[in-house]
């Protein structure tokens, strides 16, 4: 089970996909996969960063997306203050 | 028929209050809502003692993943952050995302910021001398 979440005004908006169901064919998992994908490229094209949280292992920056990440976080474009 | 009009006029008030009551709490758990997802996401990120630390103290230490005699100072509320080496504050950074986002958030930028890439948050911040700022 995959999770990215987007840092907003919001707190954090959330989508899930299930990679595991995704491989078998399953028609809502892969659109869940290009659902999370479209915003992934959307919100670094606005200049936000991506990192990989996995359990155990130390934070990752992220380029592109994975479908294979449990979780993704995406923090807004920060500049110094 | 008085007795009536003012029997009605009770009902319609209390539903009134009722209503504008509803509408207060709805629009404080809106309100609320952002700092709460805000407050969960960085229970996620951080370990128990960093969120215990963060509560009690008002700060959480994040080690430097390239320099072991580092850490950096993040406040919970808004404020610059002090990188310490050996025990000393030597700089106060200042680096804050262009939108507004709940505070928790914005420790939990900082901390994804630092332990993935650790230069490119201190080429990205605004340096202070610790001095400095106490000065103002």
């Amino acid at each position: 089970m995959g999770l990215l979440r987007v840092i907003s005004k919001r707190g954090d908006d959330r989508v899930y996909w299930n990679e595991q169901d995704a491989l078998t064919g399953d028609v809502e998992a892969n659109a869940a996969i290009r659902e999370a994908e479209r915003i992934f490229a959307r919100e670094r094209a606005t200049g936000a960063t991506a990192y990989r949280l996995e359990a155990g292992k130390p934070v990752e920056k992220l380029e592109q997306f994975d479908p294979q990440a449990s979780h993704i976080i995406m923090v807004p474009q920060v500049a110094g203050g | 028929m008085e007795m009536l009009g003012s029997v009605v006029g009770v009902i319609m008030g209390t539903l009134a209050l009722i209503l504008l009551g509803w509408l207060f709490v709805d629009s404080f758990l809106k309100w609320l809502e952002p700092y709460r997802r805000a407050d969960r996401l960085l229970r996620t990120v951080l370990t128990r003692a960093q969120y215990r630390q963060l509560m009690w103290r008002g700060y959480v230490d994040i080690k430097s993943p390239c320099d072991r005699k580092r850490v950096y100072r993040v406040p919970r509320d808004p404020g610059l952050v002090g990188m310490i080496e050996q025990g000393k504050r030597k700089v106060d950074l200042c680096l804050q995302p262009l939108e507004w986002v709940p505070g928790a958030d914005i420790v939990v930028m900082h901390k994804l910021m630092i332990e993935a890439d650790e230069e490119t948050y201190l080429q990205t911040a605004n340096h202070f001398t610790p001095k400095c700022i106490s000065e103002w």
